[in-house]
Formats: C-alpha cells, sequence, structure tokens
C-alpha cells in the first residue's frame, strides 16, 4: 500500500515537474521569439524620448546694469483631444478668454486629423490671460464640470522688452521662431540663442540620469547709456516735430574708445510688438538710419578735406584765400551756398562760412591722388565695422570709376557726390578729436558667460592724421565755432563742430526745395569725452543745418555733460589743479 | 573487530529524523536567505525608483523656477524702465536739473567707477550634483563596495 504511494507521488511530482519545464521552455521560447523581439522594440520606443533642451536667451543689457532685453513666461495652450467631453461649450469659454472667434476653435476641435492625439489652440498667450484660464479650469473642476477637461497649458519663455521702444534700432528683435533681427539681436544671435541640446530622457525613474547641462544664452552688456539714449530719442522726436523733418538720427560717441552711448533714429518701434516692422519700414535699411542708410553729408565734410589739407601740407590755419564767389573745376563752375563772394579769408573763415568755393580750391590743389588717398584712410566708402548688423558701406567714387568726373574732386571737397553713413561721418571724425587716431565704433561692452565677464577691447582704425593737424584742426573748428556766435554752443562748455547742408539728389538733379542738415562736434575741446553727430531729413521750418541741427547738437551736448558728469570748463580746469 | 567498528558506528549514526531536520533547516536558511535578498533588493529598488521620481520632479522645478527668475527680472525691469521712474520722479515733486544747478566737488582719491560687473563670479546655473552611487548602482555592485571597500566608494 504505502509503495503504491510512493509511485503515485512519484508521477504527481514527475507530472508537475514537466508542467514546470514546460513553462520554463515556454517562457524562454516567447521571450526569444521574433514577435518577442518586436514587443521588446516597441517598449523601448516608449521608454523615454529625446528632448530638446533650448537655453534660455541671453539677456541684453546697458552700461550700467539696466535690463533692455529679457525674458518672460507665456503659455502655449493646446487641448488633449481624446479628453474632450463637450467642444461646443470649450470652444465657447476659449473663444471668450484667447481673443478667438467661437468657429476658430470649435473648427480646431473638431474638424482635426483623427490621427492627432492633441491640437495647439494658441501660443504665446500672456501670463494674465493663461492664469485666468487656469482659475476657470479649476473651479470647473472643483464643481466636477468636465466643460474644460483636456486643456493643456505648456509655459514656455518669450523675448520680452522692458523699455519697450527704447533703443530699438540698436537692440533688433527676436521672433517667435528665436531668430534675432537687426541690430545686436541680429549681430550676435548665436551667443545669444546658445546652443540646444538634444538628449534621451527615459520615463523609468529607475533610469533618471543628471540634467544635462544646458548654459543659457551669453548676456551682453553694450556701451549704451540708457538715460543718455532715452534724453537723445526725446530731443530727436522734439527736434523733428520743431524743424518738420520726416526722419533724423543723433549719434553720441566716446571718441576716446569708440563706445556708442546713445545712438536714436526714428521711425522707432515697440519691440514687444515686433508686427508692426512692415508698416513702419519699407525696407531693412531703414531700421536704423544712422548705420543703414547712407546720404550725401554736405560741409561737415569739409573738416575731413581741411583735416587732409593741414596733414598734407597743401594749407597751414593761416593761408589766405581770396574767395571770388566761384571757383572752376573740371570745367563745371562751383558756388557758396549763397552764391556771395567772401573775399580774403583764411582757413577757418573757410570752415566758419563754409566755403565751397574754398574748400574746391583746397582739394584741387591738393591734387586726386591725395585728396582720395585721404578719403579711404577715413573709411569712407568702407564699412565702420561696427558690431550691429546691415550697415552700409556709402559711396566714395574715386578716378578711375566709370561715373567719376574731375568736378567730382571739388564737390566731394564740400561733401556733394559722396554718400556716407552717420556713423562712418562720426568714426572720420573720431580722428581730429582723438590726436589723429580713428576709433572703430562698437556697441558691444562685454558678454557674461557662465558668471564670467568678458570686455570687450578697443580698436582703433588707423591714424589718417598726425596729432599735430588733429590738434590744429579742433582749435580751428573751435574758434570758428564760437566766432559764429552759434546755435551749437552751451555756456561753460568749449565745444567744437560743424554744420552740414546739402541738397538732397534726385533722379532729375539735385532738390531745389529739399535738404539734409547735419551736425558733428564735440566737447571739452581740450579733454573732449563726448562726440556728437546730427542728421535731419528734409526740415521744412528751415533748410539750413545752422537753424535745425545746431540747436540740436546744443540740447544734446546739454544732457551729455549732465549725464556723463561733465563738470563746466573752468570747474573742471579748477579741479584738476587740486 | 569489525564488530566494534560496527557498533561505534551505530552509536554515532543519527536517528532518520535528525537527517531530515537538517536538512529541511538547511533549506529553509537557504530560503531565508534568498527572501532577505529579494527584500534587500525590493528595498534598494523601491528607494532608487523614488529617488528617480524626485529628480525628475526636481527637474521640473528648475524649469519653473528658472522661468519665475526670468518673469521676475522682467517685471523689475518693467518696474524701472526709463518711463516708469520719470513718471514716478515727477509725482514726487522732481524736474530734470540744468547744467548751472550742479554743483561739483572735487573728492581727493574718487575714481570714476567703470560700469559694474553685472553677475556675481560663479556658474549661477542649476546644475545637479553627480548622483549618490547607491542611486546608480546595482545589488552586486553594492555588495562589492561593501565587501571590499567597507562602504561606498
Amino acid at each position: 500500500m504505502r509503495q503504491q504511494y510512493a509511485v503515485r507521488s512519484l508521477f504527481i511530482v514527475l507530472g508537475l515537474a514537466l508542467v514546470g519545464l514546460a513553462v520554463i521552455v515556454q517562457m524562454v521560447r516567447i521571450q526569444n521569439s521574433e514577435q518577442a523581439m518586436i514587443f521588446l522594440s516597441q517598449g523601448d520606443r516608449y521608454a523615454g524620448e529625446f528632448q530638446m533642451f533650448y537655453p534660455e536667451r541671453g539677456e541684453i543689457y546697458d552700461r550700467n546694469g539696466h535690463l533692455l532685453a529679457g525674458n518672460q513666461t507665456v503659455y502655449e495652450v493646446g487641448v488633449s483631444l481624446s479628453e474632450i467631453e463637450n467642444p461646443d461649450s470649450m470652444a465657447y469659454i476659449l473663444s471668450q478668454y484667447l481673443g478667438l472667434t467661437y468657429d476658430e476653435v470649435y473648427k480646431q476641435l473638431t474638424e482635426s486629423p483623427e490621427s492627432w492625439e492633441y491640437v495647439v489652440i494658441q501660443d504665446y498667450v500672456g501670463m494674465e490671460t493663461a492664469e485666468a484660464l487656469q482659475q476657470q479650469v479649476k473651479q470647473l473642476n472643483d464643481a466636477d464640470d468636465s466643460r474644460l477637461n483636456g486643456l493643456a497649458f505648456k509655459p514656455h519663455l518669450q523675448r520680452s522688452y522692458p523699455e519697450n521702444a527704447l533703443a530699438s534700432n540698436v537692440l533688433g528683435f527676436v521672433t517667435r521662431d528665436g531668430r534675432g533681427y537687426f541690430g545686436i539681436e541680429e549681430k550676435y544671435n548665436d551667443l545669444l540663442a546658445g546652443n540646444p541640446v538634444q538628449i534621451w530622457v527615459p520615463r523609468d525613474p529607475n533610469k533618471a540620469s543628471e540634467i544635462p547641462r544646458v548654459p543659457n544664452g551669453t548676456t551682453l552688456v553694450l556701451t549704451l547709456n540708457r538715460d543718455l539714449q532715452s534724453k537723445v530719442e526725446s530731443i530727436l522726436d522734439q527736434a523733428l516735430f520743431d524743424y518738420g523733418a520726416q526722419n533724423g538720427t543723433i549719434l553720441v560717441m566716446d571718441p576716446r574708445n569708440g563706445e556708442i552711448l546713445a545712438m536714436a533714429a526714428t521711425p522707432r518701434m515697440n519691440l514687444n510688438n515686433f508686427g508692426n516692422y512692415f508698416s513702419l519700414y519699407d525696407n531693412g535699411s531703414q531700421y536704423n538710419r544712422s548705420i543703414g542708410m547712407a546720404y550725401e553729408p554736405g560741409s561737415v565734410l569739409k573738416i575731413l578735406t581741411m583735416a587732409a589739407a593741414l596733414d598734407a601740407g597743401t594749407v597751414r590755419p593761416d593761408t589766405t584765400f581770396i574767395d571770388t564767389g566761384s571757383i572752376e573745376v573740371g570745367g563745371i563752375t562751383i558756388q557758396n551756398w549763397n552764391r556771395d563772394a567772401w573775399g580774403q579769408q583764411n582757413m577757418i573763415g573757410c570752415l566758419q562760412h563754409s566755403l565751397n568755393v574754398c574748400l574746391a580750391w583746397i582739394s584741387s590743389q591738393m591734387g586726386t591722388q591725395t585728396f582720395y588717398s585721404y578719403m579711404e584712410r577715413f573709411g569712407l566708402g568702407h564699412p565702420t565695422g561696427v558690431d550691429l548688423s546691415g550697415e552700409a558701406t556709402g559711396r566714395l567714387k574715386v578716378p578711375g570709376d566709370g561715373d567719376w568726373y574731375p568736378v567730382d574732386l571739388g564737390t566731394n571737397a564740400f561733401g556733394q557726390g559722396v554718400s556716407v553713413t552717420s556713423l562712418q561721418m562720426l568714426m572720420a571724425a573720431s580722428s581730429i578729436v582723438n590726436e589723429g587716431r580713428m576709433v572703430t565704433p562698437h556697441v558691444l561692452y562685454s558678454m557674461v558667460r557662465d558668471g564670467h565677464q568678458y570686455n570687450v577691447p578697443s580698436q582703433y582704425a588707423g591714424s589718417p592724421i598726425s596729432p599735430e593737424t588733429a590738434r590744429t584742426l579742433n582749435e580751428m573748428l573751435a574758434i570758428s565755432l564760437e566766432q559764429e556766435s552759434s546755435q551749437a554752443l552751451l555756456p561753460g562748455y568749449r565745444l567744437a563742430g560743424k554744420t552740414g547742408t546739402a541738397q538732397i539728389p534726385t533722379d532729375y538733379g539735385y532738390d531745389a526745395f529739399r535738404t539734409n542738415v547735419s551736425f558733428v562736434g564735440w566737447g571739452p575741446v581740450d579733454d573732449p569725452q563726448f562726440m556728437v553727430y546730427i542728421w535731419l531729413e528734409s526740415p521744412t521750418t528751415s533748410i539750413w543745418s545752422s537753424e535745425t541741427a545746431a540747436p540740436v547738437f546744443s540740447q544734446v551736448a546739454e544732457q551729455s555733460v549732465i549725464l556723463l558728469n561733465i563738470p563746466p570748463d573752468a570747474v573742471r580746469h579748477q579741479l584738476a589743479t587740486k | 573487530m569489525q564488530g566494534q567498528a560496527t557498533q561505534i558506528i551505530h552509536a554515532y549514526k543519527q536517528a532518520p529524523w535528525r537527517i531530515q531536520r537538517q536538512w529541511i533547516g538547511a533549506f529553509l536558511l537557504i530560503v531565508i536567505g534568498a527572501a532577505m535578498i529579494a527584500a534587500l533588493y525590493l528595498d534598494v529598488t523601491a528607494r532608487a525608483a523614488v529617488s528617480g521620481r524626485e529628480i525628475q520632479e526636481l527637474r521640473i522645478e528648475i524649469t519653473t523656477i528658472q522661468r519665475e527668475n526670468a518673469d521676475l527680472e522682467t517685471q523689475l525691469a518693467d518696474l524701472t524702465s526709463t518711463d516708469a521712474m520719470q513718471r514716478r520722479a515727477i509725482e514726487l515733486g522732481y524736474r530734470p536739473v540744468l547744467p548751472g544747478e550742479l554743483d561739483y566737488v572735487a573728492v581727493p582719491g574718487f575714481v570714476t567707477p567703470e560700469p559694474a560687473i553685472l553677475l556675481a563670479a560663479e556658474d549661477t546655473l542649476p546644475r545637479a550634483q553627480t548622483l549618490p552611487s547607491e542611486y546608480t548602482q546595482s545589488l552586486l555592485e553594492w555588495f562589492d563596495d561593501r565587501i571590499r571597500f567597507g562602504g561606498p566608494r
């Protein structure tokens, strides 16, 4: 009997062992089957996802640490289509908050392709709207109301400009695809944007790994002085109003190192509404006229002709010229701005009265080779190298060019037949202010990356004239401004400068009624700390620079000495002796 | 002699039930050991899972805080923008100064300050420290560390 039980037990054990073995065999077989491989690969697909980590776009500050361009949170509002219970109500509520029509939202909710699981209703929704909508969702959820089921908010950063239109021509803007256009935003787009990093993010918490290090974009510190920029923009706007000018630019630069302290141009736009671009500008060159638009500068260019002549030894300050009111160059007669004969003049008088005839005579005395050689050295016809996108080069015709004529030697001497940008003129004039050395203008003061600040060194663009010539001409321009009793003067400060009134060329010759008025000036004369360039297009109250651009210069100089802490000359000399 | 040997063997031979109990004991020892190892493994795995989840949540939190920082900076810049400051100054009774109203005083040793360095010289980016080895190593590696080094390397 006992043995019989033992046999039965043995059979049962063997049977169970066989079943167990079969299970194991089946497990191994299934796990190594072809289908298992397919399931495994499908599983791997859902084990995680590749995510692109975009760095925060670098901020832009002015030289005193005021934020000019930052970032702020906006929301992508979307709907998980499988969770919608009442598309009708959802479309109605969303249309109320998002400023869309009911039909637009309803169509998105109901007519999206079947394969879609999620649909974006609106992106770049502001924080206030999103928070109000989130509050609505919460209230409905609390009341077990499913009308907004499936609504999702995905926050992300968007470029923001707290100063709105301030320095808009310098900063440029960033579109929603994250690309910078114009100005600093375009020039330094790669630095500001940083490098996105794509990594595999597992969903399994056991496989959680370190956060990838995605450095933010480089923060930029500009040379701009926000307060001066604001004042200069106000002055420019008022000048356009007062003198009925169409547009204008004002530049303020530190002549010692080329740092642009203010760069105002019109029109400006609120950078937070960059969609207005097409309504404000016809083409990209208008975005920042001070670097993008070349024009015939007129008499401000006489200071370069005089600098060249003094440096070449063609004339001296006391060289006498008898002005008969006209001169013939290349077979064409050139006259003064008022067609008068000014009689005997020295070189200061030629500048003070802005005599075309005198300057045409000077360039003729220099000869084409010397004159154009100097103009090339002053950088005319070449970009300044400023660190802003969209710079125009202007045009300097030289002997040998198909459209150069001998009369150009005479007209170019007083700024006709040559086109420059405001910044080119400012850069060329910096050689007179800066002991003969011409500075390269720049807007970037430093870069901040990973907590380290890298300052941008100043650069010089050559020395077109000697220090002695620069000092001589500096003094001549100060005297001519003083003797003229110019509206450009500022009590307490000795300033130097030159006006420029230029007729505007058209397809049919020069416009008889419209002018471009300019002024280039600097101060204090014995220790120049700021340079100013002004260009007003087609003023209507007066066509003369002395009555329009000159007083604007005085206003800019006044604000510059206040905001840059430059004491009056007497006080400065007194302080220096202590 | 042979009989004597048989007597000794019989004297020391354990009873069958004793041998059976020893086998059962050994088997139970193995089962308990395996259970302990399984429990330890489960514990470590559970802790790793919880930590992994926390890491995921912290990652989201870091992103949120970064966005909040950016928002706060922008809000501060809005509040201190040129227009806002001018408006507040005028409301408080201030007006723009004129050049003649300024007094300049010589301060021995004073040097005009250069533009300030904006950020502290340290990495301000949030960055996770390397995960402790407890969260990344397998159970065998953990045992290996304990045995060879008496603790984590």
